[in-house]
């Protein structure tokens, strides 16, 4: 199973021009809300009809402006999980499930709905009305009404924002595990970045309408492509800098902020001398040095700071240093032991490392 | 006591009540789902039985449909005659109470989400199993009180059907034209008999249409 598309849609003061294909694998949406994540959803779905361009599923053209293909909905068996679910309020949980079940045959109906029932642990709940149940469960209704209609692409629109915090962790594991039972091609939209690395496979990061970068989570993480993603990926240490040295792969940048930095650059970006670069390092991925212990064989990209604050995360802490030579900020997270192992808090001055090959240089 | 007025109004409540509700539903249905130039004028349109004195409407209807107008001709040649019969008098009861059913017609269909729409789409329907299965059962409670209403608007309608159909006893005399002509003749038992029924039935249109209007979803 495959999707393939290349769209154009304007509105006064916002386009969209996107070109993606994705395999039998789970692709994340991720950018900011307004970014027009749910748009694209849309119009592969044919709720909205992009102004040009093509969609293929697979190998099935279910659009083509310039070809004057316009598939109607009911015929692109496209599997589509609304945001707030969209289930029908005056059907029961089974007749829901049961309305996307195509086979006419009785029997083999009943059957499909029972064995869907169970994979989404609704069992029980069949005279329930949506408005009875909960929002997981209401989830997993929808999502057993998409699946029984076996859509050859499943597109998800925000699934777990109408949900509490508590059960959207469970429920993403949830989904992941849905997902390995019925390997089809989906989408999922989310501004969610803990939920994008979660279950995207792969990772298409959308901003003004436009893709900045479309990768392995691994990519959008630890080498965004460009500025924006750094930031929308959590990477909040961003500086600015220009190329003072080159040695090999090996690079030295020369930033206000910081000082010099040395990190490896691959040759393939044939960065020159002088040329203004971006780089980034994100928090989790900064070494604090322990002050008793010295230095040790830690000698990358020591940056001397004050703490200025420290803020509680839950399992984690973030620290705000206060360094370098013009006072950057950097953003530090920590684990807690960590934390209360080093006493580390606000007022304290510390050492950190910037370790070369952590330092990612966008291109 | 003569029960030919209470035989017509039945008759004539019925036949305009099928016709609002067949066209006020098709109107509707188009006007929640499309934005289109002329909506606003039509809605106006649709709206203007409402404020404009009956007896202004009757007489529209009387001029466009007379043997005088082009369109009266036509309907002549075909041996359809409107004016000073029983269809003069659905025809007033259809406009004047069309906009009871149109409105709340169109902000029931209005109020069906589209996504629920979209959503039964997606899973197959076309758009025949989209409006019977999803549409009308979300819809159905407005769309019923709003039936309700038109009904009863025209069992009580005067001025129109008064300049339309005329107050032809035993012809085209309904219960509201009965009672006038009762009560300008002195027939107090007859109009007491038909104000009472009247009443009776008003109320319980009104009540009905407050049940179904209920929203349990």
């Amino acid at each position: 199973m495959s999707l393939r598309f290349s769209l154009k849609k304007s509105f006064p003061g916002f386009d969209s021009n996107v070109e993606l294909s994705a395999e039998n694998e789970m692709t994340v949406l991720f950018g900011p809300s307004g970014a027009g994540k749910s748009l694209i959803l849309k119009m592969i779905s044919g709720i909205v009809r992009p102004d040009s361009g093509v969609i293929c599923v697979d190998g099935q053209t279910v659009f083509d402006s310039s070809g004057g293909v316009d598939i109607p909905m009911r015929n692109r068996k496209i599997g589509f999980l609304f945001q707030d679910y969209a289930l029908f309020p005056h059907m029961t949980v089974r007749e829901n499930i049961a309305y996307g079940v195509t086979s006419n045959h009785k029997g083999e109906k009943n059957g499909r709905v029972k064995e869907l029932m169970e994979i989404m642990r609704l069992s029980g709940l069949e005279g329930s009305y949506p408005h009875e149940i909960s929002g997981g469960q209401k989830q997993r209704t929808a999502l057993a009404r998409t699946l029984a209609s076996e859509p050859r692409l499943l597109l998800l629109d925000e699934p777990f924002s109408a949900l509490d915090f508590q059960v959207r962790e469970k429920l993403r594991a949830d989904l992941a595990n849905i997902h390995e039972l019925f390997p089809v091609t989906a989408i999922l939209v989310t501004h969610d970045l803990e939920e994008a690395f979660m279950l995207g496979q792969r990772i298409a990061v959308i901003n003004g309408g436009r893709f900045e970068q479309v990768g392995s989570r691994e990519d959008v993480f630890y080498r965004p492509a460009t500025r924006n993603v750094a930031r929308f990926a959590g990477t909040r240490n961003i500086f600015d800098g220009r190329v003072a040295g080159i040695r090999g792969e090996e690079v030295e940048i020369d930033c206000p902020e910081l000082g010099v930095i040395k990190t490896h650059v691959p040759e393939r970006l044939g960065l020159a001398g002088g040329r203004p670069v971006t780089f980034c390092i994100r928090p989790e991925e900064i070494l604090v040095i322990r002050p008793d212990k010295g230095l040790g064989r830690v000698s990358d990209n020591i940056v001397e700071g004050d703490i200025l604050s420290t803020t509680g995360r839950g399992s984690t802490h973030v620290l705000h240093l206060r360094a370098g030579q013009a006072g950057a900020l950097l953003r530090i997270e920590l684990p807690n032991f960590v934390m209360r192992k080093l006493g580390l808090e606000a007022g304290k001055r510390i050492k950190v490392s910037l370790k070369k090959e952590n330092i990612w240089v966008i291109p | 006591m003569d029960l030919f007025p209470l035989y017509l109004t039945i008759k004539v409540s019925f036949t305009a009540a099928a016709f609002t509700i067949a066209a006020g539903l098709v109107l509707a249905r188009l006007m929640a789902k499309r934005d289109f130039f002329a909506k606003n004028i039509i809605d106006t349109l649709i709206m203007q039985p409402l404020v404009i004195p009956p007896t202004v409407l009757g007489y529209y209807l009387l001029t466009a449909l007379g043997a005088s107008s082009p369109l009266g001709r036509f309907l002549e040649r075909l041996g359809i005659r409107i004016v000073f019969t029983w269809k003069g008098a659905v025809v007033a009861s259809i406009v004047s109470s069309f906009p009871l059913f149109a409105k709340p017609a169109l902000a029931a269909f209005e109020g069906v989400s589209a996504d629920l729409e979209n959503a039964a789409r997606l899973l197959g329907k076309t758009e025949f199993e989209v409006f019977r299965t999803v549409t009308l059962p979300l819809a159905w409670r407005g769309l019923a009180a709003g039936a309700v209403m038109a009904f009863a608007r025209a069992t009580g309608e005067f001025g129109a059907t008064l300049m339309v159909a005329g107050n032809i006893p035993g012809l085209t005399q309904t219960m509201p034209l009965a009672i006038y002509d009762a009560v300008q003749t002195g027939n107090a038992f007859a109009a007491n008999v038909m104000v009472g029924v009247i009443t009776v039935f008003s109320f319980a249109v009104l009540y009905a249409a407050g049940r179904f209007s209920r929203v349990r979803f």
